[in-house]
C-alpha cells in the first residue's frame, strides 16, 4: 500500500524585498508524494519549482501551511539541529552544477555527509567506495573535482546524496549541465534508485528528462496545476 | 571526525599560503615581542637585584646635589655629625669617589677611586681577599695606601699572587697597595664595586680627588621600622650643621634603601609595562588581520558553506571549522613567534644590545594570547558563517 512520504498542505512562501514589499512564490501548495514514487517537477522560470524543492528539503522554511515527513508535521521547525540532522540523514541533494568541494577529492566529497553525522573515517570511506563503485568509478576515488567530466561529477555527487542512506532524493535539474548522454546515464541511475524504493523529487524544464518519472507535477504562478499527468513507467 | 575537520581546515589555510603567512605575520611578531618583553623585563629586573644586593633594607644613604655644586655642601665629615647626633642611627660611614686613570708599570686602565672611612668593609660586608684592610690609623695618618676590588687586579696585574706592596700611580700620586679583596659582583651606584680602587678618605681627598669628587654617606637605622624617623633625624641635623635657614633648601639629597630598590624597580616595571603595552597592541592589530583575511575567507567559501548545510552540516560544524582554521592561523603564528623569540633574545644579549634573562613565561603567554586572539577574532566570521541563510549561501558564486 503507498503511504505519503511527503504531504504539503497549503504551503505558503513568501520572499520580502529590503523595503519590506512582499513577494509571493509559492501560493497554496497541496501535494502528496508517495514513497518510492519517482516525481518531475516542471513549469516556467520563475514558477516555483526550486523554491518548493527546497522547501521540501528543509533549506527554507515555510512562511505558512503544513508540511509532513513520514507522518510528522515539520513545518513548523525552525531549530538548525533538527533540521541539518533532516537534511543529512532523510535527505540526498543532487544539484544542477554538482557542487562538490574542490580541494576534495571525489571520495572524500562522497564521504562528507557521513563525517557531519559523525561516522567513523573507516566506515565512511568504506561505503564511499562501495558507492563509486555501484557508478563503475572506483579508480577515480583520489581524483579531484576538476579532473572529472561533468558527468562524472554528477555521478559523485549522487554517490554523496545517497552516503547516509536517505530515503529521499532530490534533484535540482540533475541534467541541466550535462550533454544527452551523460544525462541518459544519470536517469538510468535515477531509474535504478527508484526501483530501490527511493522517493525522488526531480526538477526540470525537460520533457525528455521529465518521461523518466512516474509522475510529472506541473507548476504555474506558485501553484500546482489542476491536470497533473501519470505517466506510465518507461521500463 | 574531529581529526578530518582538522585536516580540512589545513589544507585550506595550504590553498592560500601567501595569505596565510601575511595574516600570520602580525601574530609571529606579536609573539616574539612579548617573549623578548619578558626577557627585557627580567634583566632590567636582575640588574635591580643585582645593583642593590647586600644593600640592607635599614640603610639610608645621603648624597650631595647632582650637579649643582654651588648648593651643595656634604662633607666627610658629616657622617661622625650624623652617627654622634642622630639617635636612631648606629652606624654611617663617609664615601667620597670618582674615576680615575690608573696605572701599574705600563698597564693602564680606568677605575673608580673610592676615599672611605675604615668601617666601609664591615658595613658594605666586602671581604679581604690578601693583605690587609685600610684601619683607622691610615685614615688619620693621611696614608698614601690602597686596596684593590678584584676587577682591577685582574685588569692591571699579569702574576696576581705578588701585588701586595707594589706600587700603582692615580692622578700622578705613587700609592702603596697593601691590600685585596674578594670578587662582589655588587655595584655602588653605576660603578661596579670589583672594578674600585679603596683609599683613606682623608689622603684621597687631600691629595687624589680634590673638592669636585662625589661624596655619599652610607648609613644603617637601628630599626627598619625607624627608617623614616631616622631619615627626619638626619635632615634635621645635617640643615643645624649647615646653618641651613628655614626658607633655605636642603645642600644634600637623602634616600633610603626601600625608596632607592623602589624607584629602579619602578623603573624597570614601566619599561616592561610600556613594552608590554606594545606587544599587546601588535596582537590586537594581528587579530584584526586574522579576522579581516577569516571575513575574506568565508565570503571566498560561501557557496561551500551552503553545500555543507545543504548535506547535513550543522551550525556548530561550520562555525567549528572556520574558527578552528583562525585559531590554527594564529597557533602556527605563535609558533613561528616563539621560535623568533628565542632568536632574538640570545642576540640581544650575545651584542650587549639589552639585558636581558630569558624565562619560559613569555613563550606560554605570547602563545597563549596568540590562541585567545585566534578564537576572539576568528569566532565573529565564523559565527557569520553558521549563520548563512543555506539557499542563499547555495546560490552565491
Amino acid at each position: 500500500m503507498e503511504k505519503p512520504a511527503i504531504q504539503l498542505k497549503n504551503v505558503h512562501k513568501s520572499y520580502y524585498l529590503s523595503n519590506d514589499e512582499e513577494v509571493p512564490v509559492l501560493n497554496g501548495i497541496n501535494l502528496d508524494i508517495n514513497e518510492g514514487e519517482f516525481v518531475a517537477l516542471m513549469g516556467e522560470s520563475g514558477c516555483g519549482k526550486t523554491t518548493l524543492l527546497n522547501i521540501i528539503g528543509c533549506l527554507h522554511p515555510l512562511s505558512d501551511g503544513e508540511y509532513f515527513l513520514d507522518g510528522e508535521n515539520i513545518g513548523e521547525v525552525r531549530d538548525d539541529y533538527t533540521l541539518a540532522f533532516i537534511r543529512n540523514k532523510k535527505m540526498g541533494f543532487v544539484f544542477q552544477q554538482f557542487n562538490l568541494f574542490s580541494r576534495l577529492s571525489a571520495l572524500k566529497n562522497i564521504a562528507l555527509p557521513a563525517l557531519y553525522a559523525g561516522e567513523k573515517k573507516e566506515i565512511r570511506e568504506e561505503k564511499a567506495l562501495k558507492l563509486l563503485g555501484s557508478v563503475n568509478m572506483e579508480d577515480r576515488a583520489n581524483y579531484k573535482p576538476t579532473e572529472l567530466s561533468g558527468g562524472q561529477q554528477q555521478r559523485v555527487s549522487i554517490c554523496r546524496s545517497l552516503m547516509n542512506d536517505p530515503d529521499i532524493l532530490l534533484a535540482d535539474e540533475p541534467t541541466g549541465a550535462l550533454d544527452s548522454k551523460s544525462g541518459l546515464e544519470i536517469m538510468k541511475i535515477f531509474t535504478d534508485l527508484k526501483r530501490n524504493n527511493k522517493t525522488i523529487i526531480m526538477v526540470t524544464h525537460t520533457a525528455e528528462v521529465a518521461k523518466y518519472a512516474d509522475r510529472i507535477i506541473f507548476m504555474k504562478d506558485g501553484k500546482v496545476m489542476d491536470k497533473n499527468y501519470r505517466l506510465a513507467s518507461n521500463y | 571526525m574531529k581529526l578530518e575537520i582538522i585536516r580540512m581546515s589545513f589544507e585550506s589555510l595550504l590553498a592560500n599560503k601567501t595569505r596565510s603567512f601575511l595574516s600570520m605575520l602580525g601574530i609571529i611578531i606579536g609573539v616574539s615581542t612579548v617573549i623578548a618583553v619578558f626577557a627585557i623585563g627580567q634583566g632590567a629586573q636582575q640588574a635591580v637585584d643585582e645593583q642593590f644586593q647586600g644593600l640592607s633594607a635599614n640603610s639610608i644613604l645621603v648624597m650631595q646635589m647632582r650637579g649643582k655644586t654651588e648648593s651643595s655642601n656634604l662633607k666627610t665629615t658629616d657622617s661622625e655629625i650624623i652617627i654622634e647626633n642622630c639617635s636612631h642611627i648606629s652606624e654611617a660611614t663617609a664615601v667620597i669617589q670618582e674615576s680615575m686613570a690608573v696605572s701599574f708599570e705600563s698597564e693602564e686602565g680606568s677605575f673608580s677611586i673610592s676615599g672611605i672611612e675604615s668601617n666601609y668593609f664591615k658595613m658594605s660586608s666586602i671581604e679581604i681577599d690578601k693583605g690587609v684592610l685600610i684601619s683607622a690609623e691610615d685614615i688619620a695618618g693621611s696614608e698614601k695606601v690602597a686596596v684593590l676590588g678584584s676587577g682591577v687586579v685582574e685588569e692591571l696585574f699579569e702574576n696576581t699572587d705578588e701585588i701586595i706592596g707594589k706600587n700603582i700611580k692615580i692622578n700622578g700620586k705613587t700609592i702603596e697597595i697593601i691590600g685585596t679583596v674578594k670578587e662582589t659582583g655588587r655595584s655602588m651606584g653605576k660603578s661596579s664595586l670589583d672594578d674600585t680602587i679603596f683609599l683613606p678618605n682623608t689622603m684621597a681627598e687631600k691629595s687624589i680627588l680634590g673638592s669636585k669628587a662625589f661624596i655619599m654617606i652610607f648609613t644603617i637605622v637601628d630599626d627598619v621600622e625607624n627608617i623614616e624617623i631616622a631619615s627626619e633625624e638626619i635632615v634635621s641635623v645635617l640643615r643645624n650643621e649647615h646653618n641651613l635657614k628655614d626658607s633655605q633648601a636642603d645642600d644634600f639629597r637623602i634616600m633610603d634603601a626601600g625608596a632607592m630598590v623602589g624607584a629602579a624597580q619602578d623603573s624597570a616595571e614601566l619599561m616592561t609595562f610600556l613594552l608590554t603595552s606594545v606587544a599587546a597592541i601588535v596582537l590586537l592589530v594581528s587579530g584584526i588581520g586574522i579576522m579581516n583575511v577569516m571575513f575574506v575567507t568565508v565570503a571566498e567559501r560561501t557557496k561551500e558553506i551552503g553545500i555543507a548545510k545543504a548535506i547535513g552540516g550543522k551550525q556548530g560544524d561550520i562555525l567549528g571549522q572556520f574558527l578552528l582554521e583562525s585559531v590554527m592561523l594564529s597557533m602556527v603564528g605563535g609558533l613561528l613567534g616563539i621560535g623568533l623569540g628565542l632568536l632574538i633574545v640570545p642576540i640581544f644579549s650575545r651584542f650587549e644590545i639589552m639585558a636581558v634573562a630569558f624565562s619560559w613565561t613569555g613563550p606560554i603567554i605570547g602563545f597563549g594570547f596568540s590562541v585567545l586572539v585566534g578564537v576572539f577574532f576568528g569566532f565573529y566570521p565564523a559565527l557569520k558563517a553558521s549563520r548563512l541563510d543555506p539557499v542563499d549561501a547555495l546560490r552565491s558564486e
